[in-house]
């Protein structure tokens, strides 16, 4: 099991490089997006989370600046919950040490991967009691808006189509406005359109805030991501830009340049324990 | 934001949940109509045969109500995920488990209240029956031996519902969270004293014990403090129960352990 008295900390500060556009980082050096103006909104070292035998994350180290997208990439069983979970406290840490912000009421807003709320309560209703949490004077109307629920803050829970559950669940995740935002598989499930829309505001978000996003679709990432991180049995094998994911691979796309990265073959399935199933 | 003013928040949110749960609300009127029908079954003579006459029916169906209202609270919000979101948010285990616990005794309490207010009513009502607000049966059969059986019921359902949310807390699905409120239901009601009586005819333990051990069941414990404090020697002289003191005890032990589970067990430190 976990060790909770890994070395996990809260700190606000944290010094790392900045990014180099045309050279792919690896696993070795803490990997940081964007321009590298500003101090990191996170900044993971050497993390590693194990359940039992099982190394779901494995010395991973990445950094993330604020006003960036940075997407956390890589398949099924790689790794990504784990270390989103583990950025978010939610999980133990075996080893290695993750920097949050530490000025915010909230420091960190999460997105689960399947978001559901208590069917009873409204749109409204449901952000106002996150709100409340925070114990800031929260605009509920602004942020139903902002994700684009203005036309259900009314509608409860139960009623809400899975597209619209996620926007709800996105909505919770910047309520108190954190300046680092967890999204696990915001668009997991959703028709191309609510998929189009997911991605527009989380680019919105990044206006914001540091947002961390894992995702398995790769169009939308090479469209929003200012940084990929491509896990592959829970290590980081690559981390850089789209383009230059793409440029060092020589693919012109970034599912072809994930292909390239990313060890496990076609039809297998990785496990936490980094061996392979059939 | 103070402790206090979270676990507010939190437990208006139960409070609400609440309302709006059909099953509950039938449950509550559920629990009502049963009341009612021992009453009117047992008859309406007086405070005294009328707390001799709910306390059996509330050892358990107070427990029930209280697992129906409680031991889904919290296992429902880790089981759609819920619980981890709130993890992100300034809120303590002890605000969140507190707010849970409150608001859903806010739900319960007036359910058992208005059943006992009703069960009064009837005996000072009920056409037929002459019977005094005052006093019936000089120092015996008073309305305040009946405001100390509603007090302890109180107690009782404030107990029953911690250990409720305690497992509400613990289970790690909701068919487990099930399995462990029907078990520990069957435990209060009937377990704990079968054990001690096993045990009494067993020659494990003397008579002499008896007054200790059962204190150590919260129904027991109740139904001791209802006979010493709410009936009083009419009963007490015939029967072995646990001292004031013991069984107070035991009931704060429960309440006290219950609610330090729950904050153990909600998430981890």
């Amino acid at each position: 099991m976990t060790d909770e008295s890994a070395d996990t900390t809260t700190d606000g500060t944290a010094e790392t490089g900045t990014a180099d556009a045309e050279t792919t980082e690896t696993a070795d050096e803490p990997a940081t997006g964007g321009t590298g103006a500003a101090d990191p909104a996170l900044v993971v070292e050497d993390l590693t989370v194990a359940f039992g035998d099982l190394v779901a994350v494995d010395e991973v180290s990445f950094a993330v600046e604020p006003g960036t997208v940075t997407c956390l990439v890589g398949p099924n069983g790689s790794g990504k919950t784990t270390l989103i979970r583990a950025i978010a406290d939610l999980v133990g840490a075996d080893h290695g040490s993750v920097e949050r912000p530490e000025s915010a009421t909230r420091p960190v807003g999460y997105l689960p991967q399947a978001p559901a709320f208590r069917p009873q309560f409204t749109v409204a209703e449901t952000l106002q009691f996150y709100a409340d949490l925070t114990g800031e004077d929260v605009d509920v109307d602004a942020t139903v808006e902002r994700v684009g629920l203005g036309g259900v803050p009314d509608r409860r829970a139960h009623a809400l189509s899975g597209g619209m559950t996620r926007l709800l669940g996105i909505a919770q995740a910047t309520v108190g406005d954190p300046p680092l935002v967890l999204l696990d598989e915001p668009s997991s499930g959703l028709d191309p359109m609510m998929t189009r829309h997911v991605s527009d505001v989380i680019t919105d978000l990044a206006a914001d805030a540091a947002v961390l996003v894992t995702s398995h679709d790769l169009t939308a990432v090479q469209r929003i991501a200012d940084q990929v991180l491509v896990l592959d049995r829970g290590r980081i094998v690559a981390a850089d830009s789209p383009a230059a994911l793409m440029a060092s691979t020589d693919t012109d796309d970034l599912e072809s340049a994930m292909s390239e990265l990313v060890a496990s073959e076609s039809g297998q399935v990785a496990t936490r324990g980094g061996e392979v199933d059939e | 934001m103070s402790r206090a003013r979270t676990a507010l928040i939190v437990a208006q949110r139960e409070f609400t949940t609440l309302l709006r749960t059909p099953t509950i609300l039938v449950l509550a009127l559920g629990f009502v109509v049963v009341v009612a029908g021992f009453v009117v079954a047992a008859g309406t003579g007086g405070y005294l045969p009328l707390i001799l006459d709910l306390v059996a029916p509330m050892e358990i169906l107070v427990p029930l109500l209280a697992f129906a209202f409680g031991y889904r609270a919290i296992q429902s919000d880790a089981d759609r995920g819920e619980l981890e979101t709130i993890q992100t948010y300034p809120v303590s285990r002890l605000s969140f488990v507190g707010g849970v616990f409150l608001g859903r005794l806010a739900g319960l309490l007036p359910v058992v209240l208005v059943s006992l207010g009703l069960s009064a009513a009837a005996v000072v009502f009920a056409p037929g029956d002459a019977v005094s607000v005052v006093v019936r049966h000089g120092t015996v059969d008073a309305p305040v031996l009946f405001l100390r059986f509603v007090a302890l019921t109180v107690l009782f359902t404030a107990v029953a519902l911690a250990v409720a949310v305690a497992v509400s807390a613990a289970a790690r699905s909701a068919r487990e969270a099930l399995a462990i409120a029907v078990v520990l239901v069957i435990a209060l009601v009937l377990g704990f004293d079968a054990t001690i009586v096993a045990a009494l005819s067993g020659g494990l333990i003397g008579p002499d014990a008896l007054g200790t051990l059962t204190a150590l069941s919260p129904n027991s414990a109740y139904r001791g403090l209802v006979y010493t404090l709410a009936v009083g020697d009419v009963y007490t002289r015939s029967a072995p129960t646990p001292s004031l003191v013991a069984g107070v005890a035991g009931l704060t032990l429960w309440f006290v352990g219950a609610l330090g589970v729950a904050v153990a067990r909600v998430w981890r430190g």
